[in-house]
């Protein structure tokens, strides 16, 4: 029999909505269900993972777990496997997923596939769709060993139909080893407050190198502001200290599907592309018309930025009126 | 500090990738080193640089990798490792993880470092895999490297919450971010010095592998195809004046995209 073991996804202590997604997507097909969080003060998250589909929620909850470390996550995970008897381990992708999955498939003695936007499913029979080759082509992969199948599945692949929380079923994990060899010394700055995270956003508004400098991105964030949309920069406008790099959007940052993704100044490098191209609705605005992200783009505005972002501001104001 | 660094020969991903019956069409098209992997190599010659000791590249894939070793070569890798054996073609990252570990043991190492993906696959599995095999310790996604004394690596990564701190023993396995360095051009002298510097060539059974372990036969994932991708709809662009261009977008997102509905 077929079981789901959900990795919920945290921010600080909360759990994130892509973490939602996936127990929406193994509750809608009934399929059985448990989910683990690891963290420091997750333990508060166990209801709401019940509510939303997880039959019993494995707990490693720890100040020594605060920050991911490859071994204790891992760890935790394995445990929590083992004892569910899942026959697949479902991971949201982020910036850790892909050295987590590697790891787990070497722990688990099973195979891992990473970026998962499309699920065809028939017990542990698995066909994956993924983006590949900068998003350039789709493969389709399955799986070809009898192990446990490790799926890092990309925000947005499903939708999120959260349900109320309902008392769980909880099972607390033994504290997991660490490595001392690796040791997570905390941020180099911490994240500003209150800033939505891109991984949730419903929109995201981002900036390029056509912002020119810190006063250009400090035109554009009322609009992201006035939208109710994260904040989020190309490579070349992190690499220049203008934002930090928690806002990197792309292959090398993070890859995002918001319902709309507004670029500012953003010309289109392709790991830009990759990792925003599954955006619902796209709108670009750029002075060169030959910009490659008017290629991805719904609503293209080939315009100065600094003349047209004061003007969205004031439309966005006056629409949401 | 002894250095391994695998780097993958890939299609050039800027190219106009083309879908064919299921298949990456290859005509025409012209291979590179994966970009991260480029990030790798510069790291690690900046390491030996520093603290002395060698780089040794190593490529798994059919006669063209070696293009890309003598290219790191040329970069300043001191000798490379190619397994050419086309019972190791079509590895899945265990695959590429297990030849990998085999080569890596051949000979004492204090560091391995690996790009945080290759750009064909974009997977990413090989070098975690790569660590956990050999027992190391890892660190993926980074952006920042310092070294002040050759056991131990101080390191910013690319992490959930932004950019975290890592203190890192050695020996160790990294997955460099193309935020870590910009990577160095070969000079003509190091093209000349490059054509001889050793390059081994083996073959799986070289490293005691068989070949039900790795390439196609030992792929616990397997393509089953490559499918283009999906178009989005042509979308719509305006030129013209600044204001009026953006008046109007702007009430097309109101009204026909209903985006403050």
């Amino acid at each position: 029999m077929s079981k789901i073991l959900v990795v919920a996804d945290t921010k600080g202590s909360d759990v994130r909505k892509p973490t939602l997604e996936l127990l929406t997507k193994t509750r809608k097909a009934g399929l059985s269900t448990d989910a683990v969080v690891i963290g420091q003060g997750v333990q508060k998250n166990a209801d709401l993972l019940a509510g939303n589909g997880a039959a019993t929620v494995y707990v490693a909850d720890d100040a020594g777990l605060a920050q991911f470390a490859t071994a204790p996550y891992a760890a935790a995970i394995v445990d929590a496997a083992k004892q569910s008897g899942a026959t697949q381990v479902w991971l949201s992708v982020g910036e850790m997923s892909k050295a987590l999955g590697g790891a787990l498939a070497v722990r688990l003695d099973g195979a891992f596939v990473s970026d998962v936007v499309e699920l065809e499913l028939k017990g542990d029979e698995v066909i994956a769709t993924r983006p590949a080759m900068a998003t350039k082509v789709l493969q389709r992969v399955t799986f070809a060993h009898p192990g446990i199948r490790i799926i890092a599945v990309r925000s947005g692949a499903f939708d999120a139909e959260p349900q109320p929380p309902k008392t769980a079923k909880v099972v607390a994990l033994a504290t997991p080893k660490g490595d001392e060899r690796a040791k997570v010394k905390g941020l180099v700055a911490a994240q500003d407050a209150g800033e939505l995270d891109l991984g949730e956003a419903r929109i995201i508004v981002s900036v390029g190198r056509g912002v020119k400098g810190p006063e250009g991105v400090e035109l554009v964030r009322p609009l992201a502001k006035a939208l109710g949309a994260a904040f989020g920069a190309s490579r070349a406008v992190v690499d220049s200290g203008w934002m930090p790099y928690s806002a990197q959007v792309g292959q090398t940052g993070r890859v995002v599907a918001p319902d709309i993704y507004v670029a500012i100044g953003v010309s289109g490098a392709i790991q830009h592309l990759a990792g925003m191209s599954g955006s619902k609705l796209i709108v670009a605005v750029n002075k060169d018309a030959d910009a490659p992200i008017f290629s991805v783009a719904d609503y293209g505005m080939v315009a100065d930025l600094f003349k047209a972002v004061p003007i969205m501001i004031e439309e966005v104001a006056k629409h949401k009126q | 500090m002894n250095i391994v660094v695998p780097i993958k020969s890939v299609i050039d991903v800027e190219l106009n990738i083309r879908v064919q019956e299921g298949k990456i069409a290859k005509d025409g098209m012209s291979y590179i080193i994966s970009k991260w992997d480029e990030n790798a190599i510069e790291a690690a010659l900046q390491l030996k640089e520093k603290h002395g000791g060698e780089v040794t590249v190593v490529s798994v894939g059919p006669d063209r990798a070696s293009e890309s070793l003598r290219k790191a070569l040329a970069m300043g890798a001191d000798k490379a490792v190619h397994v050419n054996d086309p019972a190791a073609e079509d590895s899945d990252s265990f695959g590429f993880a297990k030849i990998l570990a085999k080569v890596a043991q051949r000979g004492p190492f204090d560091l391995i470092i690996t790009g945080k993906q290759a750009q064909d696959t974009d997977m990413g599995g090989t070098g975690p895999i790569l660590a956990e095999l050999l027992g190391l310790p890892q660190v993926y996604n980074v952006i920042k490297l310092e070294s002040d004394e050759p056991s131990t690596l101080k390191l910013n990564r690319l992490g959930h919450q932004g950019q975290e701190m890592v203190e890192l023993k050695l020996p160790a396995l990294i997955a460099a971010n193309d935020s870590l360095n910009e990577p160095r051009l070969a000079s003509l002298r190091g093209i000349m010095a490059a054509k001889k510097k050793p390059l081994d060539v083996l073959k799986l059974a070289d490293l005691g592998l068989s070949p039900d372990e790795v390439g196609a036969k030992g792929a616990r994932v397997r393509t089953l195809e490559f499918q283009p991708p999906k178009r989005r709809a042509a979308g719509k662009k305006f030129e013209g004046d600044a204001e009026e261009v953006t008046r109007k977008v702007m009430d097309l997102l109101a009204n026909e995209a209903k985006i403050f509905a």
